[in-house]
């Protein structure tokens, strides 16, 4: 009587196996990758009511960020500018441009511009814009290189890993204050930003929470 | 200053939109809607019986589908901002802005600064400029903030039926004005609660200047002040007490509940505690004697206590009066007083040798002799301008209540204005007010609910809540406070004022400007910048009425006390039947008030009912007591009374002068034995969803000639039973250390008493880095929690390394359980209700809860091998036990969490966090203080009567209820724990907003928070500053000193779980000459008798 099974089928254990391995390796790189902020989050770029350009008014002109976000420096919400904002320089230049209608129509009704809200962590995650200012980590850090974007995007995942990398450690973000709204600026080398971090971390006893009470109530 | 700011009209979206609440007046009309409300909370009833196992799985594999079907959406919602069009000043997103208002009720207020988020009230704090509250509120007032959310409430104005537009209504009321102003005002008459505002007061001189021959008449059914007519008659001037508690050694109380129910309490409570606060051996402390014949807050703070029938409270005054002043004018009125001599002697000794430092004062329920032989005992004291200074107090000059009911018997009634109050609810019930106001031409009712006088009325005028008016009031000693609105009428309700205003018909009726003209014309000077302050600083400065001199006016006062009685006898056929405000209540108005209805009554500790209180021994000659109970402890005298420990009430039938009310009962020990308590203010025939059908009306039992106090009650027995709510099942502290209590005396000889009660006290207990013998000194709060290892614990423990250590501190000697801080913790922190059922289960979501035990010394329960407690104690003391999460160092719970979610900080704060809570409850069997809330169901998101139908229920609250809560704190979903964060989120926003200020001030380094930057929401509401919070690292902070006192204790410290929140111990200051005095507490002679020590005396 013949063999049944041909010889090859002793391998198939080992095979089934390996198999195994490779199929739940990729669901879970997948699930890691796909289904977590760093996917889902970055990137994204709704279509805003008014095609406002960051590149334009922060890049280009120079505008300093707190001229509209005004009140990031003592508020835990960075406001969106009120239409009375955009008016205080539109009312001057581009007064009937088509773009604009919203904001004028906004200005005059007292109706709210729908802003679409990009940067948005969970409901249970309180997040301080001030006290970050305060303590030199720069816009930078979470928001990337809002002066170069024409349509603005999620560029970091702000997932609470994202959080910890730097609440762990803090040296390798501090700025002087002063630079904090300079997007562009640099430590003139990674061993200086360290150096100068240290620094800041000893001075100002900067001692960023990692326990859950500092972003959760 | 608060700005006027023009809200602009509501868009047509706005007005076509979802209506959430402005068609629930046209709802409810419908009957579906109507059924839909009387299901809201059935009488005892749980939805779940009424669901049987399939349905269950029915509605189980639904939710299933439904859940299935939302997985769909697994990306987050897109979200907007809504920037202001245009910029409003001083507005900032996401921070608070704090104005100045005033909580008003009846002749008194409270100063306020309230919390708004955007324009969107959700807190109310005390004002601290006004120095004699220090930023203290009181229960109601934090509660009220609730009321302006209520979507119950009236929403619009109405004529018979027909909604009236703005216009409309304002037309309406000048035309009552018009009608009647060739005729003087005959035929109009007014009906008003009464009220402190000067702005009213100036209004209603106006009116009646204009309509000389209207009525003006003000009711109030419940009483919180003294009679002026007392001070009329023993004075001889129109004043009014005002009672300086801080200065007096030596105080008694005649039936008078000066802690909750005067309306000078908050006041009192804070001098009082003043003078009971005891930091060291040299401190002095006060000695309180009360008279009563309910148990009230006030008789839980006593010395001693003497339980005595209202109705024989002028009997006892004048025997203490004839002991104080040698008066032969009182002998007739103390015949057959049955006290015994020794207490009411050596009480008055204790009064005379305390000349000037003493204070008797009388419960404001009381007939006017009573106040006026109070008045007489402080003369002759000395007391008067020491501990007892009297102000102007003018009569109002308004018509009473049977004044007007006359005048409308007669016909002299065409038109009838009410303003406020409820008369077809509170009025007396031989009045037969429903037919008198049925019988007035045309009734307009201004009222903030549509209630059961608004639908014997054709006009509804809807009341817009305090917090969104323009007026005024004055605190207790006369100080102008405004009230500011803080948000636009959510209904377009209209003020008192501006009605009084339209009606009136001359001049202005903005209530704005009203409030100016006569504030501006009280401060006098720039009225621009005066205003201004008054606005800034929420009071007006030097407005405080002025302090009269006054003299015993002997031939007025004898007329008043020779008028002699005879004490009625009382007996179970006889039985005195007192009407009481409810705590939470008050007079009805708070119906529909569900976080006060949920919480739980300070001495009963019934949540969502009222009974009628019976003492022990009433209880016992009713037969509703058996004798012998077989139960270990003093609480559950009998399986039957104690359905798993639910409360089943007899339910009895109360007949006094002819009528009958037939209610659930509640033994209440402390009673005067045949005095029967009626609490008013529930059993709401017309109110809101949360109001009705909870608890009984007790006002259809009410007459006149007996408002407050009536004989001739008789009780028998229906043979029902009842489920009550009630939070609190065992009574006793069954013979542990859990409340430490020593005498004055005893603490003066051995100031470390507290730390001989307890287990830790007698053997070694595993503590600090090993086991450590009792008598070895503790190291330093400071070294222990942030050097000395806690434990050999497997987990790894977090260290004690932030810059600053949180704890808290709670005095038990000053804390008078007012429960203010148990709803100023549910506005703070997001704390949802229940409802009855679900209270009825255990399932009550307060973070902190005020325990109230009785001890009576009568030995240890059965369980300890003593004869057990077989008899309700009739003289128990009364111990009150505030109790919160104690932030364990060593926290129990956190060792069986299997999934972190509740893990330490570097602060020392035992954090919760929602969102890895998988719901296991082990945490809440494993804590052994039992403070930790359970989600059962999504509070937030089903309405209290659709818990049990899942997502086939009503989904979603409205969004009006949404307005309240507060945005700094997560809402909790179903399925997660929940407790005491210690206000995490004042916590992390004040260190945020100080780190802030000192980088920008170019300090960076300067990180700790100076004490008393950050106080959580318990500790500011707290009238007598019982609590106390703060850095244990620095040792000059508040809490540093008080945990270094003598007096420091943990709870359940044998355990080693250091907590972080310590007590401190309550003293007790008896008279030893006293024939009832005791040489220690009660719960120590049973904490003794119990443990098997000896006693040490």
């Amino acid at each position: 009587m013949s063999n049944i099974f041909p010889k090859s089928v002793n391998r198939l254990p080992l095979q089934i196996v390996i198999y195994l391995f490779v199929v739940g390796g990729m669901a879970t790189a997948a699930v890691t990758y796909y289904m977590t902020p760093k996917y889902t989050r970055v990137g994204y770029a709704p279509v805003q009511p008014v095609p406002f350009s960051h590149a334009l008014h922060a890049g280009q002109l120079g505008i300093d960020c707190r001229y509209c976000h005004s009140n990031v420096e003592v508020s835990g919400h960075s406001n969106i500018p009120t239409a009375q904002t955009c008016m205080n320089c539109h009312d001057q230049i581009k007064t009937t441009s088509p773009l604009l209608a919203v904001v004028r129509k906004s200005y005059e009704t007292n109706q709210p511009v729908p802003w679409v809200w990009i940067h948005k962590t969970p409901d249970y995650v309180y997040f301080n814009h001030a006290i970050h200012i305060a303590r030199g980590v720069s816009c930078v850090e979470c928001h990337g290189r809002i002066d170069q974007m024409d349509v603005v995007h999620e560029e970091k995942s702000l997932a609470m890993g994202f959080c910890l990398d730097c609440h762990r450690d803090p040296a390798a973000h501090l700025r002087p204050r002063d630079e904090v709204t300079n997007l562009a600026w640099k430590a003139p080398s990674p061993a200086a930003q360290r150096a100068m971090g240290e620094k800041f971390v000893h001075d100002w006893k900067v001692n960023p929470p990692q326990s859950c009470t500092g972003c959760h109530r | 200053m608060k700005r006027k700011i023009e809200h602009p009209a509501p868009s047509a979206r706005e007005l076509a939109g979802p209506k959430y609440w402005r068609t629930l007046g046209e709802l409810a009309e419908t009957p579906g809607f109507k059924s839909r409300l009387e299901r809201e909370f059935p009488d005892g009833a749980s939805t779940l019986d009424g669901v049987d196992r399939r349905q269950f799985m029915k509605i189980m594999a639904a939710s299933f589908a439904l859940g299935g079907a939302g997985l769909a959406g697994c990306r987050r919602p897109e979200a907007n901002i809504l920037p202001f069009g245009k910029s409003v000043e001083g507005v900032i997103p996401g921070l608070p802005l704090y104005y100045a208002t005033a909580y008003p009720l009846r002749r008194t207020a409270i100063p306020l600064l309230a919390e708004t988020h955007q324009g969107r009230p959700t807190k109310l704090e005390g004002n601290p400029r006004y120095e004699p509250l220090g930023g203290a509120t009181s229960l109601t007032a934090q509660a009220s903030l609730l009321d302006l959310y209520d979507p119950d409430r009236a929403v619009a104005h109405t004529a018979n039926g027909s909604t009236l537009d703005d216009a409309a209504v304002k037309d309406r009321l000048a035309g009552i004005g018009r009608a009647y102003a060739g005729s003087g005002g005959a035929g109009l008459a007014f009906l008003a609660e009464t009220s402190s505002s000067p702005t009213r007061a100036r209004l209603v001189k106006a009116l009646r200047g204009r309509f000389p021959k209207a009525v003006w008449a003000e009711y109030e059914p419940v009483a919180d002040e003294p009679p002026v007519a007392a001070a009329q008659a023993a004075l001889g001037a129109a004043v009014k007490p005002l009672y300086r508690f801080a200065k007096a050694k030596r105080i008694v109380s005649l039936d008078c509940d000066f802690l909750s129910a005067e309306a000078g309490s908050m006041y009192y409570a804070r001098s009082f505690a003043k003078g009971r606060r005891v930091t060291s051996r040299d401190d002095e402390m006060n000695r309180l004697y009360v008279a009563e014949s309910n148990l009230t807050l006030t008789g839980s703070m006593a010395d001693h206590r003497l339980r005595l029938a209202s109705s024989h409270m002028l009997a006892f005054a004048a025997a203490l009066a004839a002991r104080v002043t040698g008066d032969r004018i009182y002998d007739g009125l103390a015949q057959g007083l049955n006290v015994p001599p020794a207490w009411i002697a050596e009480c008055a000794a204790d009064l005379a040798a305390n000349k000037g430092s003493s204070l008797v004062v009388a419960g404001a329920h009381l007939p006017a002799a009573v106040h006026a032989v109070a008045h007489a005992i402080n003369a002759a004291l000395g007391n008067v301008g020491q501990t007892v200074e009297f102000v102007d107090a003018a009569p109002s000059g308004a018509a009473s209540l049977a004044d007007l009911a006359g005048a409308i018997r007669g016909g002299a009634v065409k038109t009838l204005v009410i303003l406020g109050g409820n008369p077809a609810y509170n009025a007396p019930a031989d009045l037969g007010w429903a037919n008198l106001q049925k019988s007035v031409g045309e009734v307009v009712r201004f009222g903030y609910y549509v209630d059961e006088t608004s639908q014997l009325a054709q006009v509804q005028v809807a009341a817009a809540h305090y917090l969104e008016s323009w007026g005024d009031a004055r605190t207790l000693d006369g100080t102008v406070v405004p009230i500011q609105p803080m948000i636009l009428p959510l209904f377009g309700g209209l003020t008192e004022i501006e009605v009084l205003a339209r009606i009136t018909g001359e001049g202005e009726s903005d209530p704005y400007k009203l409030v100016y003209a006569t504030v501006t014309g009280l401060a006098g000077g720039d009225a621009a910048r005066a205003f201004q302050r008054f606005l800034h600083d929420g009071l007006l400065a030097g407005s405080a009425y002025p302090v009269q001199p006054v003299d015993i006016d002997r031939s007025g006062l004898s007329r008043l006390v020779g008028q002699t009685a005879p004490l009625p006898q009382l007996s179970r056929s006889n039985l005195e039947v007192r009407f009481v405000a409810d705590h939470k209540m008050d007079d009805g108005r708070y119906a529909n008030n569900g976080w006060l209805q949920e919480c739980p009554d300070p001495i009963t500790k019934l949540a969502w009912d009222n009974a009628i209180l019976i003492s022990p021994r009433l209880a016992k000659e009713l037969g509703i007591e058996p004798q012998g109970s077989m139960g270990p402890q003093v609480a559950r005298k009998d399986e039957q009374d104690f359905e798993k420990g639910i409360e089943m009430a007899h339910v009895l039938e109360l007949t006094l002068g002819g009528r009958k009310i037939v209610a659930p009962s509640h033994i209440q020990v402390g009673l005067s034995d045949y005095t029967v308590v009626l609490p008013l203010g529930y059993g709401r025939a017309v109110t809101g969803r949360i109001g009705s059908g909870v608890g009984f009306d007790a006002y259809p039992l009410r007459s006149a000639d007996a408002m407050h106090v009536a004989s001739g009650g008789v009780l028998s027995l229906t043979g029902e039973r009842r489920k009550m709510a009630d939070t609190q099942w065992h009574w006793s502290m069954e013979g542990r250390e859990i409340v430490r209590e020593a005498n004055f005396e005893e603490y003066k000889r051995n100031p470390t008493f507290v730390k001989e009660i307890g287990m830790e006290a007698e053997t070694s207990v595993y503590n600090m880095s090993g086991f450590v013998a009792p008598d070895e000194p503790a190291a330093p709060l400071k070294v222990l929690s942030t050097e000395v290892p806690r434990g050999n614990s497997l987990y790894e423990h977090p260290k004690f390394t932030g810059p600053q250590q949180w704890g808290m501190s709670i005095d038990l000697n000053t804390c008078i359980g007012c429960n203010a801080c148990v709803v100023a913790c549910q506005a703070e922190n997001n704390i949802p209700i229940v409802g009855r059922d679900q209270v009825i289960r255990g399932r009550s979501m307060h973070w902190i809860r005020i325990d109230r035990y009785y001890s009576d010394g009568k030995a240890a329960a059965g369980a300890f091998g003593g004869p057990g407690n077989l008899e309700l104690p009739e003289d128990p003391q009364i111990s009150l036990q505030p109790v919160n999460c104690m932030q364990c160092e060593l926290a129990p719970c956190e060792m069986v969490c299997p999934v972190n979610a509740t893990v330490h900080d570097d602060e020392g704060i035992n954090a919760m966090a929602y969102n890895r809570c998988v719901g296991t409850r082990y945490c809440a069997n494993n804590c052994p203080y039992k403070v930790r809330r359970f989600n059962y169901f999504d509070w937030n998101l089903h309405q209290i009567g659709h818990l049990y139908e899942g997502p086939l229920g009503p989904s979603g609250l409205p969004e009006l209820v949404q307005m309240v809560k507060n945005p700094q704190v997560t809402l909790r979903m179903r399925g997660v724990m929940e407790k005491c964060t210690y206000c995490i989120q004042r916590i992390e926003n004040g260190k945020i907003q100080w780190k802030v200020k000192m980088a920008q001030a170019g300090t960076p380094a300067e990180v700790v928070v100076p004490d008393g930057h950050i106080k959580t929401a318990c500790q500011q509401v707290c009238p007598v500053e019982a609590i106390v919070f703060g850095d244990i690292l620095d040792e000059q902070s508040a809490v540093s000193r008080a945990k270094a006192r003598d007096q420091d204790y943990s709870l359940l410290a044998y355990l080693n779980t250091r907590p972080r929140t310590t007590y401190l111990a309550r003293l007790r200051n008896p008279n030893p000459k006293m024939p009832d005095a005791q040489k220690v507490p009660f719960s120590r002679m049973e904490h003794t008798v119990k443990s098997g020590e000896k006693e040490d005396s």
